[in-house]
């Protein structure tokens, strides 16, 4: 049988040591052509709007360019709640799982009220918790900071325990049995086989959780006292119809989120480095 | 065997079941305790509201017999505007809903010396019930009402609260206008004219029967009580036929220059824009950049509404806000058929929250707006290019709301 020759092209796209850096090319070149085509104004006749609904990059990069300091203190107060509320809400979460492994009776339908919280709106959420916290601190930018960390942690104590209760619980077909009949405690079940099987489970909450503390953090921030975040900054401006500074405040939320991403994967890529065969 | 199997198998099918039951017993349980602490919370909190305004109104009525030495009262007990001002802000407890609403009270707190800073004010007064905020904003038409009266959602503070008033601290900026683009009234001049001269004839009609003005707007749809709808016709009368001096307006609908010029002044102070164009051209602003007098002018000196042929007959109005009195002259102009009477089919749009009124002008959403002026000139300073017509509010109804045993010295 005479083997046909591909051709250079599809050589090269198959070329198993191109493949890895194609899946990063062209994404990022999918990006760029909508970039050019957002700034080049294609996208504005494309979607039938115009540059004041819809600003130009070059505008928006300007206008962050020009309010760095300002923006960094927003930045800060957006990130230190979404990190503390996330962090404490994934603990929580984890505990939750871990007392429903223990407690498997009383677990799963703990488990269900815990998943419930998820399908409470956010909007919702945030303006309860910052009447709940009036009387936490005298000082208003600590009680609205404690009223938007609660919201984040909610958010985020939802997707921990249901993601690490099947970490705990989805364990490698005959380990369980495996385990017992080396006569192991429940205890040991515990620290040699459930913990580590679910620290990739706690990856996976992470990766929905990180950018949807984001995403708390700033809807709880329009119903907070304290007048500061990227969130608000947002809203402020949308609403007296400064559409360019609104985007860059926009623009800085997708770089906030795509970077706590970013800590994340390489966090993940250093901790689950053995697992990856 | 067989038999012990069997009974073993019948042991297990015991246990499953009672098993089964006392989970089931434990879920009802669980879910019991749930209801009950659930319905105790209500109307524990319930209860304790209750009480509290119990408490309100027995203080309100032995207060009242006071109030009428309330005038030498506060001039003995309660700290004048400045000390209030001055220890409201260094404590952090002064109250706005920001979002464009919050220039005047900055001009307020610069006048004293004080950090613009405010706290976010919800759209209810329960941060001034619950002492969170010391000085809150206050609209004289609505929460004020609320805050004093004591129908349906009112807080029934009576005589017990003072406010502060933007008029009298020379802060005050012009407030709800009639708006439209600049394209808009170039190409509809006798539609914007008819406009103008049918919805003033509604104004002057709320202005002299507002009890009827308010309860047409409350068959209009109402977020509010009747009787708040009441309260505010009354309140917004006052705003419409005076000015920030205090003295009487009679042709309803004018562009004061004074006050338009001093609203102009405030917003290129207080207006913070990032966008640095939008900046620059906020500082270049003039009176000619955001209104047109010209057609109020026709408007009103127009005897029998004819404008000659009209180049729109259907034309909608974007509110600010929720369909209330704050808008009676539309609403009545509308109940009445001024609009017909010109030739023109209106329809009103409410707003609410966060409802832009000046980007659905700008876009083609709606012909009209009722907006602030402060809210124009920060739209036109970002790029729109909006024409204020007429000036429906000639004084500011922005105050500043206390409790009087807060600031007594």
């Amino acid at each position: 049988m005479i083997k046909r020759k591909k051709n250079v092209f599809v050589r090269f796209i198959t070329n198993p040591k191109v493949q890895p850096f194609l899946s990063v090319i062209l994404p990022v070149a999918l990006g760029l052509f909508i970039f050019i085509l957002w700034q080049t104004q294609v996208l504005h006749k494309l979607l039938h709007t115009d540059t004041f609904t819809l600003p130009l990059p070059s505008q928006i990069n300007q206008i962050i360019g020009d309010n760095i300091p300002k923006i960094i203190t927003n930045v800060k107060s957006t990130v230190l709640v979404a990190v503390i509320g996330l962090t404490i809400g994934s603990l929580i979460g984890y505990l939750i799982a871990v007392i429903a492994t223990v407690f498997p009776k009383w677990g799963a339908g703990g488990l269900s009220i815990v998943a419930a919280f998820n399908a409470i709106p956010i909007v919702a959420l945030a303006p309860v918790m910052t009447n709940w916290t009036k009387d936490v601190s005298k000082d208003a930018s600590v009680r609205s900071m404690v009223a938007k960390i609660l919201v984040v942690m909610i958010v985020s104590i939802a997707t921990m325990s249901v993601n690490a209760y099947r970490g705990l619980n989805d364990l490698p077909v005959f380990s369980l049995d495996l385990m017992k009949s080396y006569a192991a405690k429940r205890r040991i079940v515990f620290l040699k086989l459930r913990l580590p099987n679910s620290v990739p489970y706690i990856f996976t909450a992470l990766r929905v959780g990180v950018p949807s503390s984001v995403i708390s953090a700033i809807v709880s921030e329009y119903f907070a006292e304290y007048i500061t975040g990227v969130g608000r900054q947002i809203r402020e401006n949308i609403v007296i119809a400064q559409y360019a500074t609104a985007w860059a405040y926009i623009a800085v939320a997708c770089i906030i989120g795509i970077s706590m991403y970013c800590i994340l994967m390489i966090f993940e890529g250093i901790l689950l480095r053995n697992r990856r065969s | 065997m067989k038999l012990v199997n069997l009974m073993k198998g019948h042991g297990d099918d015991m246990r499953d079941m009672r098993r089964c039951r006392t989970k089931k017993m434990s879920a009802i349980l669980m879910v019991a305790v749930l209801t009950m602490a659930s319905m105790n919370g209500c109307s524990s909190k319930k209860e304790t509201t209750k009480t509290n305004q119990t408490n309100q109104t027995t203080e309100a009525t032995t207060t009242s017999p006071e109030g009428t030495t309330a005038a030498d009262t506060s001039e003995a007990g309660v700290m004048s505007n400045e000390e209030i001002i001055k220890q409201a802000a260094s404590e952090g407890k002064v109250g706005n809903w920001g979002l464009g609403n919050e220039y005047e009270i900055q001009a307020l707190l610069t006048k004293y010396g004080q950090p613009i800073t405010y706290l976010s004010q919800a759209f209810d007064m329960d941060g001034f019930d619950d002492d969170s905020i010391s000085l809150a904003s206050a609209m004289t038409f609505n929460e004020l009402g609320l805050v004093k009266n004591s129908y349906d959602g009112g807080y029934n503070y009576g005589n017990t609260v003072g406010t502060i008033d933007m008029n009298e601290e020379g802060v005050a900026m012009l407030e709800d206008n009639i708006f439209c683009t600049k394209a808009f009234a170039m190409a509809n001049p006798n539609t914007v004219k008819a406009f103008i001269y049918a919805s003033m004839q509604g104004w002057k009609y709320a202005c002299e029967n507002p009890e009827e003005a308010a309860e047409i707007v409350y068959k209009y749809g109402s977020s509010v009580s009747p009787d708040h709808q009441a309260y505010m016709a009354s309140e917004v009368k006052k705003l419409v036929e005076t000015d920030m001096q205090g003295s009487a307006v009679t042709e309803l609908g004018k562009m004061d220059e004074a006050a338009m010029q001093q609203t102009l002044q405030l917003a290129q102070q207080y207006i913070q824009l990032d966008d640095a164009t939008a900046a620059d051209k906020l500082s270049k602003l003039t009176l000619d950049d955001v209104r047109d007098t010209s057609y109020w002018e026709a408007a009103a000196s127009s005897t029998d509404g004819k404008f000659g042929d009209l180049e729109k007959t259907d034309v909608t109005i974007q509110l600010k806000w929720l369909p209330q009195a704050q808008f009676m002259g539309y609403y009545v102009a509308l109940e009445k058929g001024y609009y017909k009477e010109v030739g023109l089919n209106v329809d009103v749009v409410s707003g609410g929250g966060d409802i832009s009124e000046t980007t659905a002008v700008s876009n083609g959403t709606v012909d009209f707006g009722v907006t602030w002026l402060a809210n124009l000139i920060a739209a036109n300073a970002g790029g729109m290019d909006l024409l204020e017509v007429s000036q429906v509010y000639q004084r500011s109804g922005l105050v500043l709301v206390y409790k009087l045993d807060t600031f007594t010295k």
